[in-house]
């Protein structure tokens, strides 16, 4: 008796439930279209504010890309459209899932990072297939085009390395040790060799140790400065490398030309101390403005911005010029 | 192979047992098994001392010092913890978490704050933290019976997962700073983050304490380690008392004009009569306190094959020295340097030869025909003495190299001397032993103390000369410090014998009564207790911490206790050997930018050193035991 | 009629639904061997676990001094002077042998902080304690895992004896020992039994254990096959008790019969025989 009274009990409970599922509510979208004709692929025009762009990301949420989503939510807010935010925490496959969600719900356009290019790139064909305007950001500067993206917002390393070389010849240092605090990482190392390409003396390019041991990085770079006499700048291709090299370079006895990469509370604090002289900012939170921009204007009036080559957003440098200014900034969170 | 006899057969006095064959106390201290980690540190120091002009100086000192401190009082702890028999995966990220607690539990409020604690109260709660830790795990070993290392890979993935959420929640952000603007700063970081900067601290008469010290502890650890080498004389025979008197004060005269003078002929002349003072004083103190030999049978053939072949490794390695450019930084094809290549070629191979010569003289053939051998490896040391004088490119490292070399020849020489002409210990003999015991802990005592003075101190001359600042942390004195104290609880306590106990085999254990599970309880706390001050001293010295901090760092604490002799599976080991252990890896760190190596290869070269090492340990233990 | 030191009435153990012991009355008298005899399998190892305080017995009674007691683990029945000696569990291999003999109850000197063991008196100690059982270990520094097995049970029995116990449980002390072994660790149960401890010895070969009990516990899968005094019962008789009889007669038959063939055989049983014989002789002693 008692186990057809929970049969029945159930079986109620399901009919309830099925009748109280809600029907799909449609919103239809108003507004003026226009064709475009002539191209392979017919684009419809959507103006005014019905626009959804997805921002699929390796995002973690953390310090960086926080700046970056705020950056997308300021220009949605200013020019009026949806921003659908969806971090992956660097899981390829759940980016993977959420491209192809946006591609279902009909998304006016995606932006992507590729971090993990051989697994998202299917999905971001599948986007362009289908017609969807795609803009990479922050990582991917070499499978953009490949895939169809319209541009690439970010910074190449090379570039910023570049950058960062220059800056030494102008404060006048005459050998560099490029830091850095992983192996094998092809950015990193990118880095280093745009620090090469322009800059006037030597450049020493080594291993110092991973963040997770901050007091070995410290004595590595100390010992690298005995070793090497003649080293009298580093560069280090991180923000805390940048600042365990105050540390080193006390040890080793003698002042040496300090610069980083990114931006953290501590090497602010040490550009305003005077402690380092400059650090490469990548401007993240153009990283996440521009894409929602470019997006509206292929959108609205199928404009396309780059002329092919990737839209860089740095190297931007902070040094002790703009330390105070930039500072409140970060503090707002939109640097 | 029954060693055990009826009653009615034995009727000596059951303290000296006549039927043991004779193992002396140096052959005991060798069979230690962190005597073989002792050799390969030792041997790692010397090496890239050669190599790189600053590793042998206190600059280079301070540094790899001050990365195996924070290794070292982990790897000692968890060289406790295997030899009670277990693992703990959990300790590096441990440190990170305790660390970035006390930051997160002091740091003001505020939007981004923390709980704003005073670090009276946070520092205190984050050791509670830690030890709880340590408690939940081996409570969850002892009643599920998992694998330690099971259970503690799970806390470590729950640690690091949890310092991430913890820093994302509170601060938004991956690191938490602001440990410097916390209530009570100061007075911890005194006790924490106190440093000690040695350009501050100058000693004047410092190279004459070191070389006091250091010459009263070679003559007594020489004269402690002849005491347990030979069989005492009964009478002592007084003329060879004078011949001993005779040579010592010709070695002081000469030691005191060289001190003196600097031209190059009184050098030689003065250095002469040392060398002539030390051996008519050895052959004096042998004729006054030692018995004579008697006739030796040979045992076994002379081997002359090695002694060839030691020869011919020993030219090798001098023709590989005097062939290959010094200065060269050509790399050679994709991993080392001419230059390095040069260094481990002539070192490599004057070891090998010099360990064959040594063999040689050890066993086989007549004594005199071991005497010979004996005077070839002297030969050979002062030969490569004048080698490394004139063709090693380490200034400082030469010169002393060069006065050790010697000084080992002349050594080996007299000693070589002595056992042709002296009977050799076959027993135990309670007074020349306990004589011996005492001089020569004293001597390396005295040589320790030399090494710490010369090292921790510095001159004006020196201060004007150089520009690094040389700074010693209070986590060096911990490190020291835990590693004692852990070394004398295993050796001398009851706790010491129940985690060698549990870690060989817990059942007996219980058996016999030694309370199991509260010492792995007890070992898991203490590991995580360790894991609490590394954190306070990462806290204090960098005011800021990153999540990750810390995370992986346990698989080096436990190479750092294998290397050292621990063994994986329990029971056996040493905590010192995990101290050692962990200063070879940090000199192999450091070494390799001092150096000038190509960093990508580091993992390399540490896999390579930490293979040596064990092999080294492993050999060691097989000759000393060999006699058995 | 004195108490005996250690008295079981009528123990039974299931494990579930497996009966492992059945019914089983034994006892042990200070100065006396009783020696539990069985094949594999006949319950021996629960026995032991009984009275070591491992296990807790189903029904019946477990009496110490003729009082009835509960064992919760194996440290209560070491406090009540009842020690084991399991077969490889005994002593911790990496540790030397004055460690192992003062294991869990080591000498201490000084005080507070300092307290550390008195390593002299230690090693004395169990240098004299061995040689007084007779055993003469040449270096009490060396590990115990250079010790032979026999003399690794030794070390484990002078250790129990030393401590004060009152019952001394073997558990196959001679299984994995040559001849000439078993027969110093048989020597080794008589100077115990000398010094008024009460030994219970559990084996599954009788020939060991005819020679030096004074009572015989036959167990045959979980039921006593008979409580018998020396004196009671001849070593065949034993033998067949163990083994369920027919059985092991025909097999006996088939193997003098193989004898009768074989000289090489013979010469081997006739050399048992003379070794079991000069063990009979000794246990008389």
């Amino acid at each position: 008796m008692k186990r057809y009274r929970l049969m029945g009990m159930v079986l109620a409970l399901l009919l309830i439930a099925s009748a109280c599922t809600s029907d799909d509510t449609t919103t239809t979208a108003a507004g003026a279209t226009t064709t475009a004709a002539g191209a392979s692929t017919t684009v419809t025009l959507v103006q005014g504010s019905d626009l959804t762009f997805h921002m699929v990301t390796h995002s973690d949420d953390g310090v960086f890309w926080s700046v970056v989503k705020k950056g997308s939510e300021d220009a949605a807010a200013a020019l009026g459209v949806t921003m659908v935010w969806n971090p992956s925490v660097n899981d390829p496959e759940k980016q993977v899932q959420d491209i192809e969600a946006a591609i279902a719900a009909g998304s006016n356009g995606l932006g992507v990072s590729l971090a993990s290019p051989e697994a998202v790139a299917p999905a971001v064909q599948k986007a362009t297939d289908a017609g969807i305007p795609v803009v990479t950001l922050n990582s991917g500067v070499n499978q953009y085009k490949g895939l169809g993206a319209l541009t690439h917002v970010g910074q190449t390393e090379i570039v910023a390395g570049e950058g960062a070389g220059e800056r030494f010849s102008a404060l006048g240092a005459t050998k560099v040790l490029c830091a850095r605090q992983e192996q094998s990482n092809i950015g990193l190392e990118e880095r280093c060799t745009g620090l090469a390409n322009t800059f006037g003396g030597e450049v020493v390019s080594e291993f110092i140790g991973l963040d997770v041991n901050p007091d070995e990085q410290e004595a590595t770079i100390a010992a690298l400065l005995q070793a090497d006499t003649d080293i009298d700048a580093v560069l280090g291709t991180g923000p805390n490398v940048a600042v365990r090299a105050i540390a080193a370079g006390q040890a080793a006895g003698r002042e040496i030309i300090i610069g980083g990469f990114d931006i953290s509370t501590d090497i602010i604090g040490a550009i305003e101390a005077g402690e380092i002289a400059f650090t490469v900012d990548q401007q993240q939170y153009v990283q996440g403005y521009l894409p929602i921009v470019l997006l509206w204007l292929f959108n609205t009036n199928l404009n396309t911005v780059g002329g092919g080559l990737p839209v860089l957003t740095g190297p931007g440098f902070v040094d002790t010029n703009n330390v105070g200014q930039v500072k409140t900034l970060v503090e707002a969170g939109t640097r | 192979m029954t060693a055990v006899a009826t009653k009615d057969q034995s009727d000596s006095d059951p303290s000296v047992d006549e039927r043991l064959v004779y193992r002396g106390p140096i052959q005991r201290l060798l069979t230690r098994p962190d005597i073989g980690t002792l050799v390969g540190a030792v041997g790692l120091f010397l090496f890239f001392w050669a190599v790189s002009d600053v590793f042998g100086i206190a600059a280079g000192t301070a540094n790899y010092l001050d990365v195996s401190a924070g290794l070292g009082i982990m790897a000692v702890v968890v060289s406790l913890l295997m030899i009670g028999g277990e693992f703990d995966l959990s300790a590096g990220a441990m440190t990170g978490a305790t660390a970035m607690l006390v930051v997160l539990l002091s740091k003001p409020q505020g939007e981004f704050g923390g709980a704003g604690l005073s670090l009276h109260i946070a520092v205190p709660l984050s050791l509670l933290f830690a030890l709880g830790i340590g408690y939940f795990n081996a409570t969850v070993v002892e009643r599920t019976g998992l694998p330690s290392f099971i259970v503690t890979l799970g806390s470590f993935f729950t640690l690091i997962g949890a310092k991430l959420g913890f820093a994302k929640l509170f601060t938004d952000k991956v690191i938490v700073e602001g440990l410097d603007v916390a209530a009570g700063y100061e007075f911890w970081n005194a006790f924490f983050g106190a440093t000690w900067i040695r350009n501050e601290h100058l000693f004047a008469s410092r190279d004459l304490t070191f070389a006091v010290l250091l010459i009263t502890g070679s003559v007594l650890t020489l004269v402690g380690l002849l005491e347990l080498s030979f069989t005492p004389r009964r009478p002592t025979r007084p003329a060879g008392l004078g011949v001993l008197v005779v040579g010592a004060a010709a070695a002081a005269f000469g030691l005191r004009q060289l001190v003196d003078t600097d031209t190059v002929a009184a050098n030689w002349t003065y250095g002469l009569v040392v060398g002539a003072g030390v051996l008519v004083g050895m052959a004096g103190l042998g004729a006054w306190k030692y018995q004579p030999a008697t006739a030796v049978s040979a045992r076994g053939g002379p081997n002359l094959g090695r002694v060839a072949m030691g020869l011919v490794a020993v030219a090798a390695g001098c023709l590989a020295a005097v062939r290959l450019d010094a200065s060269s930084t050509k790399v050679l094809g994709f991993l080392l340097t001419v230059q390095g290549l040069r260094a481990i070629l002539f070192v490599g191979l004057v070891a090998v030869g010099l360990g064959m010569l040594f063999g040689a003289a050890r066993r086989g053939g007549s004594s005199f025909f071991r005497f010979v051998v004996s005077m070839i490896i002297s030969a050979v040391l002062v030969g490569v003495a004048f080698l490394v004088k004139g063709e090693s490119q380490a200034v400082r490292f030469r010169s002393t190299a060069f006065a050790v070399l010697l000084l080992v020849a002349l050594v080996n020489a007299g000693t070589a001397w002595l056992r042709l002409k002296h009977l050799p210990r076959n027993q135990a003999e309670p007074v020349a032993d306990r004589l011996g015991r005492v001089l020569s802990i004293g001597g390396l005592l005295s040589m320790f103390a030399a090494v710490a003075v010369r090292l921790l101190f510095m001159t004006q001359a020196e201060v004007d000369a150089t520009r690094a600042v040389i700074t010693y942390r209070i986590s060096i004195l911990f490190f020291l410090g835990s590693a004692v104290v852990a070394s004398w609880i295993l050796a001398n306590t009851k706790f010491g014998s129940w985690t060698f106990a549990v870690g060989g085999n817990k059942l007996a254990a219980r058996a016999v009564g030694v309370p199991a599970a509260r010492t792995k309880r007890t070992l898991f706390m203490t590991v995580s207790g360790a894991a609490w001050l590394v954190g306070m001293l990462l806290a204090f010295r960098l005011n800021s911490v990153q999540a990750n901090v810390g995370d992986g760092n346990e698989f080096l604490y436990i190479i750092a206790a294998v290397v050292g002799g621990n063994l994986l599976t329990g029971g056996y080991g040493s905590a010192a050997g995990g101290a050692i252990g962990a200063l070879l890896m940090a000199m192999s760190f450091q070494g390799i930018p001092f150096s000038r190596w190509n960093s990508d290869w580091r993992f390399l070269f540490l896999g390579v050193i930490l293979l040596l090492a064990v092999l080294a340990n492993r050999y060691v233990r097989s000759k000393a035991e060999e006699t058995r | 009629m004195t108490v005996p030191l250690l008295e079981l009435r009528n123990v039974t153990k299931y494990y579930g639904n497996i009966l492992a012991l059945r019914d089983i009355t034994t006892s042990v008298n200070a100065g006396e061997v009783t020696c539990v005899l069985g094949d594999n399998g006949a319950g021996k190892s629960t026995f032991i676990k009984i009275i070591a305080g491992a296990h807790q017995p189903s029904e019946g009674q477990l009496l110490i001094d003729g009082e009835e007691v509960l064992f919760d683990s194996p440290r209560d029945a070491l406090n009540l002077g009842i020690a084991t000696v399991y077969q490889d569990l005994a002593v911790v291999p990496l540790m030397s042998v004055w460690r192992n003999f003062f294991l869990g109850s080591e000498p201490t000197k000084s005080i507070g902080p300092f307290r550390r063991i008195d390593k002299a008196t230690a090693s004395r100690v169990a240098k004299e304690e061995l040689a007084k059982m007779g055993i003469d270990i040449r270096d009490v520094e060396q590990s115990v895992g250079t010790l032979s097995g026999g003399e690794r049970q030794s070390v484990a029995i002078a250790r129990a004896v030393y401590f004060g116990a009152k019952v001394l449980i073997l558990d196959e002390p001679t299984s994995a020992l040559g001849v000439k072994q078993s027969g110093v660790v048989l020597k080794y149960i008589i100077e115990a039994r000398k010094r008024g401890l009460g030994v219970i010895f559990i084996t599954h070969n009788p020939n060991h254990a005819f020679p030096v009990g004074d009572r015989f516990l036959i167990l045959n899968r979980g039921r006593s096959m008979g409580d018998y005094r020396k004196g009671e019962v001849n070593r065949d008789e034993l033998i067949r008790l163990m083994a369920g009889g027919a059985e092991l007669e025909a097999l006996t038959k088939e193997l003098e019969s193989a004898a009768k063939k074989d000289a090489a055989l013979a010469a081997m049983a006739e050399e048992f025989a003379e070794e079991v014989g000069q063990l009979e002789e000794r246990a008389e002693h």
